[in-house]
């Protein structure tokens, strides 16, 4: 301190420049807390709106709650189609920090799903953010025991209870009501092109399963019901914290379908086939109702629902039996004789008289070509009644050009042939061929005039005549009726709504004296002790109740006589059976296919008679009939006559009880 | 007892005397802003006492009984510590370089005893302490401009860049800030600053592609742009905001707050508590803290600018100059304005070292005070004895 009076000055200096500087600091620093304050108010002010949505999109999400399917019934309320409890173990791969870790820890404890590795990664890779992957489903509960143990101590990894679709008849229904399963990238983009836009979130739910075939395709929008959504609140990792029920909205279950269907008589249908390869229809043919529909063999649809293995899918769709083929609408086959009474309602049409009477002698000429009748021997002289009891084939070349193909093939339209039933609802529906002039015309370029010999085919059933089991069915129904061009269909109510097919039912347009004399025809087969299904008609269910049936043979391939049973079993024959009963008031028409099952009256008709016994037994109306007293036995000469029962004109379908589960 | 008692030799030294004129408004101050943060620990614990609100109140029970300690310390004690406090911090800077512990990516950490701590803490106060009393014992004009100024530079530089290379880019920013706050208070002139300002705005791109690591880079690129990733880098920022923003007036309620008690709140203990308190508290809790932060920085202050040693007047006024800067930083960086760089709301945050640093400050500051009209004698620097 050389000189005190300037560092006195200096001491001044020094804190006057502090005073200034720490003046201008506090300043800066109220500055800089009025900018935040500002900075608050902006955020919270201006942006509060914004940053509130953010917020709540952070806190709260909503959880996709699948609704149960809808149930599928049969007409007496049977459950074909349900929903039971599975167990199942997720992965939520949010909460998963090693992937590959963690399925070995799930494959420890649960060995199977070891070889679904590739396929559990790659659905993990596809979910969506929040939405756990399925690794196993349908677990046995000492399985599902196990790692609900051990889920607690794996991060990420969820034991849980589900609804799995069950079908319980097995393969009864394989092809009718069909199954579920996963919605595939086609499927789904079908969907999205319907809704035009956003596909419905349930269709992404792990859980969903859409309908891939038979009813529950067709009508899967309505057995699917709407999703309900739980906003859950979750924490920044995906977990969730709590669960909101006012913000929750239920799931809304499917509508259950209720079907024309009757299990019991299905199952018998099913059972008489075993492992025969064909197909039964049973129709109500005064209400178009089908009542049992099968095509065998069948398949589980059990296994289709959660995903069907590789080779056991070879195995059915390797099978010579083609049990993934619904035979009921997707094979066509020459229907042979069964389609004779069409030809002969053809001819009464044409004019001819039922009584004209032709000479058989086994072989029919025309030109230079010579047709065969069935029995080498020939029938004799027979009439059109007789005809068709005998199953003549001469009678029917002889006349048939009386009628032409045209008219053939009129009758045929009428009575359900070449035509598909919309209201089914049964995709893959095959509409065989009718010929006429116009589609030879038409299909054959070379050759486009019609010749009097292809007619002679066509009246047997033969030829370029193909037709399904559907509308062999509906044919022997229209048949039964009489009145009415009844339509099958299968659904009696979806939800709690009527179905209502039978208004719109057309008039058959065809006198109905020309139908008795072709339900004459098939009560002779059946009831005559000469007729070609005699044996294997019989109901024995007492003298009211007789059935009327006509068998039919398909040929597979022309063969020479003498190796006809050194034929493979792909080669044989088709055996049909077409029928209805009771006789005197015609109710059910069935008609069965028995592929390769060599002639109609040899494996078709005791099938058809199990079936339709069991059908008879059921109805409460034919067991009164059955049981009751026997006031005056219907003699056959007046069922002849038409003049049937006056019951014919009264029945009505009767009302069925409803049944079915309100929930 | 009045204010002249203190005028009196003799009176003064006494420790009743001492303690009355501690700034009692101030302490309650601290312990209103302290009991808030303690409110908000308690919520974004899920409305618990553990693991954070209990101990965050021993640990400023405590550091207040420390605090009030150190404010009837002799201002001698505190100038003549100065210089060997500063050199301790740095000897334990160059030990963590060399021993370290490695936490979180960054060597920071001395552990003794079982106790860790970051000698950097230290030295946000022993710059402060050895600046002011360079200052003290440095003339007005030499504190102007001139060549003496290569020591505070050096004072300044040599424990930023230790403390940057560990790294931490926080603290390295905040002890140069704290530094450039003293050499300016002492009166560095002004062109000088204009030009040293001028300086860091071409060095700071430099620095930027040269000097930062790949993560500090990354949150300055993240604090430009946050959107561009909300789910990566920008996520803290991002829910900070969201967390702030959807506070609204009144908030949301203490332990209501869906950002912090569900975890979308990053650190929301430490660095981003002030984003809890508006959220659960809204702008009426928000606009309350910086008032209290107002009034705690403006007090220190005018404490700071009472005292008739140029030592005290620098010291207090510095300790005050690095917590209004946590403030302004956290508070930015909170609500997007700043890089996230890691440093916390002081007293309002969880942590047991900062709420220590921070109360020595205001020990300090409440010391200088008390100690108002104590004159330091103003040695002959180590420069003078050469004149």
């Amino acid at each position: 301190m050389a000189d005190p009076s300037i560092v006195f000055t200096d001491v001044n200096e020094r804190q006057g420049a502090f005073h200034r500087r720490i003046f201008l600091m506090g300043g800066v620093t109220a500055f800089g807390l009025f900018a935040l304050t500002g900075r608050l108010v902006h955020l919270q002010g201006v942006q509060g709106e914004k940053y509130k949505m953010l917020a709540a999109a952070n806190q709260y999400n909503y959880r996709i709650e699948p609704p149960p399917r809808g149930e599928i019934l049969d007409r007496n309320g049977k459950v074909i189609a349900g929903n039971r409890p599975s167990f199942r173990v997720m992965l939520e791969a949010n909460l998963i920090k090693n992937i590959d870790d963690t399925l070995d820890q799930i494959a420890y404890v649960l060995p199977q799903t070891l070889s679904q590795r590739r396929r559990i990664l790659r659905d993990i890779n596809q979910s969506q953010r929040f939405v756990p992957t399925i690794v196993a489903a349908d677990l046995a509960w000492e399985d599902f025991a196990k790692i609900s143990l051990y889920a607690n101590d794996i991060p990420g990894v969820v034991a849980d209870m589900d609804e799995m679709r069950t079908y319980y008849y097995g393969g009864a229904f394989s092809h009718v009501v069909g199954y579920v399963n996963k919605i595939n990238a086609k499927e789904l983009a079908r969907e999205v092109e319907q809704t035009g836009g956003k596909p419905d979130k349930l269709l992404l739910h792990p859980g969903f399963r859409i309908g891939k075939s038979g009813i529950e395709k067709t009508y899967d929008v309505q057995l699917r019901g709407q999703a309900g959504g739980k906003k859950i609140e979750v924490d920044a990792r995906g977990k969730v914290v709590a669960e909101d029920d006012e913000g929750s909205r239920p799931a809304v279950g499917g509508k259950d379908i209720v079907l024309t269907l009757d299990a019991d008589i299905q199952s018998r249908a099913v059972e008489v086939f075993g492992e025969d390869s064909g197909s039964a229809i049973m129709m109500n043919c005064q209400t178009g109702e089908v009542l049992c529909m099968t095509s065998s063999p069948g398949f589980d649809p059990n296994l289709f629902v959660s995903g069907i293995s590789g080779p056991a899918y070879r195995l059915l769709a390797e099978y010579e039996r083609l049990p993934l083929l619904d035979k009921a609408v997707g094979s066509t086959y020459a229907p042979g004789s069964t389609f004779k009474m069409n030809t002969a309602i053809a001819l009464l049409a044409a004019g001819v008289d039922p009584s004209e009477r032709v000479t058989c002698t086994g072989v029919y000429r025309m030109g230079n070509s010579s047709f065969r009748c069935w029995k080498p021997g020939g029938h004799g002289s027979v009439d059109m009644r007789g005809a068709l009891k005998h199953s003549c084939d001469v009678y029917f070349y002889t006349l048939c050009n009386r009628a032409g193909v045209n008219g053939i093939a009129r009758t045929a339209r009428m009575l359900g042939f070449e035509q598909t039933f919309p209201d089914l609802g049964i995709e893959g529906q095959k509409k065989g061929l009718i010929p006429d002039t116009a589609y030879k015309a038409r299909a054959f370029k070379k050759d486009p005039t019609w010749h009097p010999g292809e007619t002679v085919s066509v009246s047997i059933g033969q030829g370029y005549v193909n037709v399904s089991a559907i509308q062999l069915a509906t044919y022997i129904a229209r048949i039964a009726n009489g009145k009415k061009a009844v339509e099958p269909y299968l659904v009696r109510k979806v939800g709690s709504e009527l179905e209502d097919h039978m208004s719109r039912f057309r008039d058959l347009g065809i006198p109905e004296s020309h139908i008795q004399i072709a339900r004459d025809g098939m009560y002779m087969v059946s009831n005559d002790s000469d007729g070609t299904a005699f044996r294997q008609s019989q109901l024995d269910l007492g003298p009211n109740i007789k059935m009327s049936g006509k068998t039919g043979t398909a040929q597979v391939r022309s063969y020479g006589s003498g190796t006809r049973k050194a034929a493979e079993w792909k080669y044989k024959d088709h055996g049909l059976f077409v029928c209805f009963a009771p006789s005197d008031a015609p109710k059910y028409a069935l008609a069965v296919v028995v592929e390769h099952g060599v002639a109609g009256g040899k494996f078709a008709a005791p099938k058809a008679r199990e079936i339709m016994r069991l059908a008879l037994m059921k109805d409460p109306d034919i067991q009164k009939r059955i049981i009751g007293p026997v006031s005056t036995a219907v003699d056959t000469a007046a069922l002849k006559a038409g003049a049937a029962d006056p019951e014919v004109d009264t029945l009505a379908p009767e009302p069925l009880t409803d049944n079915i589960r309100s929930d | 007892m009045v204010d002249s008692a203190l005028s009196r030799p003799g009176q003064r030294e006494r420790y009743d005397s001492k303690l009355a004129q501690i700034d009692w408004v101030f302490v309650g101050l601290l312990a209103t802003l302290t009991g808030i943060g303690i409110l908000l620990l308690y919520s974004v614990g899920g409305m618990k006492w553990e693991p954070w609100a209990f101990k965050q109140l021993v640990t400023f029970c405590a550091c207040m009984a420390f605090m009030l300690l150190l404010a009837l310390v002799d201002l001698r004690v505190w100038l003549m510590g100065a210089y060997w406090f500063y050199g301790a911090s740095l000897l334990l800077l160059v030990a963590v370089e060399a021993v370290g512990d490695v936490r979180m990516g960054a060597q920071r950490w001395l552990s003794v005893g079982g106790f860790g701590f970051q000698p950097s803490e230290f030295m946000k106060l022993a710059i402060v302490l050895a600046l002011a009393r360079f200052y003290h014992e440095c003339s007005a004009k030499d504190a102007n401009w001139s060549w003496k100024l290569l020591f505070p530079a050096a004072m300044i530089g040599v424990p930023a860049v230790l403390v940057m290379h560990q790294p931490d880019l926080g603290t390295a920013v905040l002890i140069s800030l704290t530094g450039l706050a003293v050499m300016i208070l002492a009166g560095l002139n002004w062109k000088v600053i204009a030009a040293g300002a001028a300086a860091a705005a071409v060095a700071i791109p430099l620095a930027f592609e040269f000097v930062l690591h790949e993560y500090q880079r990354q949150r300055i690129l993240t604090f430009l742009n946050p959107e561009e990733d909300p789910s990566g880098s920008g996520y803290h920022i991002l829910q900070s905001k969201i967390a702030m923003g959807s506070g609204g007036l009144l908030g949301k309620g203490l332990g209501l707050g869906s950002q912090s008690q569900l975890n979308f709140l990053p650190e929301k203990h430490t660095d981003f508590i002030m984003a809890a308190v508006c959220e659960e508290l809204g702008f009426a809790g928000g606009f309350m803290i910086f008032l209290l932060y107002g009034a705690i920085i403006l007090m220190a202050l005018r404490m700071a600018s009472l005292s008739h040693s140029h030592f005290g007047r620098l010291a207090a006024a510095g300790a005050t100059a690095t917590f209004a800067l946590y403030v302004l930083i956290n508070g930015a960086m909170v609500m997007g304005l700043f890089p996230v760089v890691g440093v916390p709301m002081p007293l309002v945050s969880y942590g047991g070292s900062a709420m220590l640093m921070v109360m020595t400050g205001f020990g300090l500051v409440l010391g200088v005070k008390v100690h108002r009209y104590q004159e330091l004698p103003r040695q002959a620097s180590i420069f003078q004895r050469f004149e």
